[in-house]
């Protein structure tokens, strides 16, 4: 940038003239029209633009995921690159009390209906919760590989090993069959909706409760790897991590008293595989679908709820079937009636 | 003693075997972190870039065209004229460096914020600071108070009434031209600083209108050849002007170092005529994680096409909030403590705990924002305000003692000369103190960042999102960050392929950025001992 010409100072007024002019005309080429009144976020419906935020239940975490991304995509034609949607992976009940009542986010994810106080909470603070139900998922018992002396069990005997109540400390005091080793339990915390619903479906809401002397942890794929490292462990969780570690720990089918039931899609879908498959929920505030990107994206979730290859397939939850779906859609249109009438 | 038994012993032999042991053992302490950091570096950058799957003409094209001449080149420069091989190296390095920051800049102009905003706070800026040096030398008898108020009537004026009358015109020039303007114009300014120390100011002019025509070439040929106007002219300003600067004052000043340039130009050639080759023999790269999709695209559920796009630019806005914040309060705080505190009880106090406050584990802090920000002061949870203030609080002990350091290294002979000139404590703090502690302060300031630009803990706590799909846009907007969104990917979607590829190309990036974050510090620091 030093090598300009070195001449006297004529040569450089003379240069700085004709470079100042010429940038002035260059100047004038090259204007653009102020954004006075357009800026994209107009109500021609056909760019929508707006932030959502999504917290609650780890569950459901991977399905608002994969339906926020198809969202927003800018790749597909019918995707909102300026709707601006962040997920938070909190757990269904903190996501209700930190987030949700207190009016910091749009949608609450959940795997577990929300409970009476929840609701009243939220109505302390003007907000309606609209349910929506999006998947089905299944819970999955899971032990170790070289386990070859287990492939079923009964709820009975789930219930008892699981159980506050008289807690078993070996195999063999649930069932003589079985051999006489310590069991090692794996399961999730009980702010997670997992553990809640372990309970409602196995244990009982009035039953002897949870026993607390097991590991305890947020994160599924520990419960994986501590099953997956001792030969007498046992752990539940959900169906969509479960299937994609099939190779690494073994399902065991469950025996509600009709016969033994593995734990697959099929067998959720159908309702066969009682009484661990269960709906999952997210929960929308009814003021904020009178935002037309939130509402948007609430009917692209329930349209794409059906589809195997996000639920089923990316995700690993049972999709809705038709009538769900539509019983779902059915609700979600009034509730955006409500807000914006 | 020994004489008066009448026998006299011999020094005997003393074993060296428990010494060399000892310096052996440790040794292999020392050595013992390193290997096993590198070891698993070298495993996760396999695992990120995969060298091994480009082809075998690949690795023979580039191994010609630019490894064996660097090394040639290299080691004869190397052995014949040290001075030359650092000023190529060197470079290099700032070319590296500045465009890696020029992407980051690029990507604020391109996403969060509209050049036409940029322009009309420049503007704004300009016209206050014009304002204020205008009032100080109208008249130096106005009373201090008159001008003091003067000057902030007129610097809030021009803050809220500039930049709203700028946006709101009805034509204004192209972004590309606004940023020539806007970013190009300072950047001018300061290498016609440089020039004028170094050449006189007779050169000054002529250095200002060249950098302006090399920026102004992105705004408008850029155009002409098909490349988007905005990052050109950022690239151009942030990344090709200063490297081109440094490499012509430095030559100018020491024409014997010519053969770095040489150097330079063997890497760089090396490097395009070697693209360039392999493109037209169809020899594949490797099929790297770390590609351009991985830092453009946002999170995806299927690993390969996940990317750290909202995380990047999560991290500049966080880091830019910190920096705003804790340099400032930091600074502040260390010329308290060293230039004017008095030595008493306090002082002691506040030191002790400011030490003690640097060794706080970030989680505290993060339960301290959460506790502040969030449940005290009601503002919603993750935004890039509530990140950066309690980022801004983790790293602020570290700023004020390292801060502090510096002001300690300036000699007190300084002062005292500047003293006996008759100069105040004030002017003796602006014009002799913190200039000579600057270097010093900003090396320890970067470090300060890169701590922060690595920290989950804090974030976590203060409930930033998990997945974000765009760049925020606003303060008030939820951010993520790279070691978060690598959290994020190693815990929520675990699995393999996640493992082997989101989680080896995010901490990729992610130690890249730190590092050359930390030796922009070292070259600081560096050239500030040398400079003493």
């Amino acid at each position: 940038m030093t090598d300009e010409p070195t001449g006297g100072s004529t040569s450089r007024r003379k240069f700085l003239t004709a470079a100042g002019s010429a940038g002035a005309l260059a100047l004038a080429g090259c204007t653009q029209s102020g954004s006075g009144g357009d800026g994209g976020d107009g109500g021609d419906g056909s760019s929508l633009s707006g932030t959502i935020d999504i917290a609650g239940s780890s569950t459901v975490f991977p399905l608002a995921t994969a339906m926020a991304e198809r969202f927003q995509s800018p790749d597909s034609p019918s995707g909102h690159p300026e709707v601006n949607i962040n997920i938070q992976s909190t757990g269904s009940g903190g996501g209700f009390a930190n987030h949700f009542c207190p009016g910091r986010t749009d949608f609450n994810n959940a795997s577990r209906p929300i409970q009476p106080e929840e609701e009243e909470a939220c109505s302390e603070n003007d907000i309606t919760p609209v349910e929506l139900t999006v998947a089905t998922d299944a819970l999955t018992v899971v032990v170790n590989n070289e386990a070859d002396w287990i492939d079923c069990m009964t709820v009975e005997e789930l219930r008892q090993i699981w159980s506050a109540e008289d807690p078993p400390t070996t195999w063999s005091e649930v069932n003589s069959d079985w051999p006489d080793q310590d069991i090692e339990l794996y399961g999730p915390t009980d702010a997670s909706g997992t553990y809640d619903y372990f309970i409602e479906a196995i244990l009982g809401e009035e039953g002897p409760g949870h026993r607390q002397d097991y590991s305890a942890t947020e994160q599924d794929r520990t419960i994986i790897q501590g099953v997956e490292g001792s030969e007498n462990a046992i752990g539940y969780l959900g169906f969509a991590y479960y299937s994609q570690n099939t190779d690494r720990v073994k399902a065991l089918g469950i025996d509600d008293g009709d016969g033994c039931v593995e734990p697959s899609l099929e067998t959720a879908r159908t309702g066969e595989y009682t009484p661990l498959s269960r709906p999952l929920f997210t929960y929308v505030k009814q003021s904020s679908l009178a935002e037309e990107h939130v509402a948007e994206f609430a009917r692209f979730w329930l349209e794409n709820a059906t589809s195997q290859s996000i639920v089923a397939d990316e995700v690993g939850y049972v999709p809705l079937n038709d009538e769900d779906q539509q019983a779902t859609m059915d609700a979600l249109e009034s509730a955006i009636e409500n807000a914006s009438g | 003693m020994a004489t008066e038994r009448g026998t006299i012993e011999s020094f005997g032999h003393v074993s060296r075997t428990a010494g060399t042991v000892f310096r052996y053992l440790l040794l292999a302490a020392t050595l013992f972190g390193i290997v096993a950091l590198t070891v698993l570096l070298i495993y996760v950058a396999n695992d990120a870039i995969r060298p091994l799957t480009a082809d075998p003409g690949w690795h023979l094209t580039f191994l010609l065209t630019l490894v064996l001449p660097t090394l040639a080149v290299g080691a004869y420069l190397f052995r014949t004229d040290p001075a030359s091989f650092r000023f190529g190296g060197a470079i290099v390095g700032t070319l590296a460096v500045s465009t890696m920051f020029a992407g980051g800049v690029a990507m604020l102009f391109v996403d969060i914020v509209e050049p036409v905003t940029w322009f009309a706070y420049v503007l704004a800026l300009c016209l206050a600071l014009g304002g204020v040096v205008v009032i100080e030398r109208l008249d130096r008898r106005l009373p201090f108070l008159v001008r003091f108020v003067a000057a902030g009537v007129i610097v809030l004026v021009s803050l809220l009434v500039v930049p709203g009358a700028v946006t709101s015109l009805p034509v204004y020039p192209s972004d590309g031209v606004l940023l020539t303007l806007s970013v190009g114009a300072p950047i001018a300014l300061v290498v016609g600083r440089y020039v004028a120390a170094a050449d006189g100011r007779r050169r000054r002019v002529a250095a200002v209108v060249a950098t302006l025509v090399v920026v102004g070439l992105g705004a408008f040929v850029g155009p002409l050849v098909g490349v988007t106007p905005v990052p050109a002219t950022v690239v151009l300003a942030v990344a090709v002007v200063p490297t081109g600067g440094y490499a012509i004052g430095r030559i100018r000043r020491n024409p014997e170092r010519r053969a770095g340039l040489g150097l330079a130009a063997v890497i760089l050639g090396g490097t395009v005529v070697g693209a360039v080759a392999v493109d037209a023999l169809g020899f594949a790269g490797p099929q790297s994680w770390v590609d351009w999709g991985f830092l453009t695209s946002a999170h995806s559920g299927t690993a390969a096409n996940a990317g750290l796009y909202p995380a990047i630019g999560g991290s500049i806005l966080l880091m830019v909030t910190v920096a705003a914040l804790s340099f400032p309060l930091g600074v502040g705080a260390a010329v308290y403590l060293e230039e004017y505190a008095p030595d008493n009880r306090l002082t002691r106090f506040i030191d002790v705990n400011i030490s003690n406050l640097a060794g706080v584990p970030s989680v505290v802090y993060g339960l301290l924002g959460l506790g502040v920000f969030v449940t005290y002061l009601g503002q919603s949870t993750g935004t890039v305000l509530i990140g950066g203030a309690t980022l801004a609080l983790l790293i602020l002990p570290i700023v004020i003692i390292s801060a502090r350091e510096a002001l300690r290294s300036v000699p007190d002979s300084m002062r005292q000369a500047s003293y006996g000139m008759g100069a105040t404590r004030w002017q003796t703090i602006k014009n002799v103190v913190l200039p000579r502690a600057f270097p010093g302060i900003l090396t320890g300031t970067i470090l300060a960042l890169g701590r922060a630009i690595g920290e989950t803990a804090p974030l976590i706590m203060i409930g930033a999102p998990n997945v974000l799909f765009s760049l925020p846009t606003a303060l008030s907007s939820k951010v993520s960050a790279m070691p978060l969104q690598v959290y994020a990917w190693a815990s929520l979607f675990a699995s393999e392929p996640f493992y082997q590829a989101a989680v080896p190309a995010g901490v990729v990036v992610l130690l890249i950025v730190l590092l050359s974050m930390n030796s922009i510090a070292i070259v600081l620091r560096n050239k500030y001992q040398s400079d003493q």
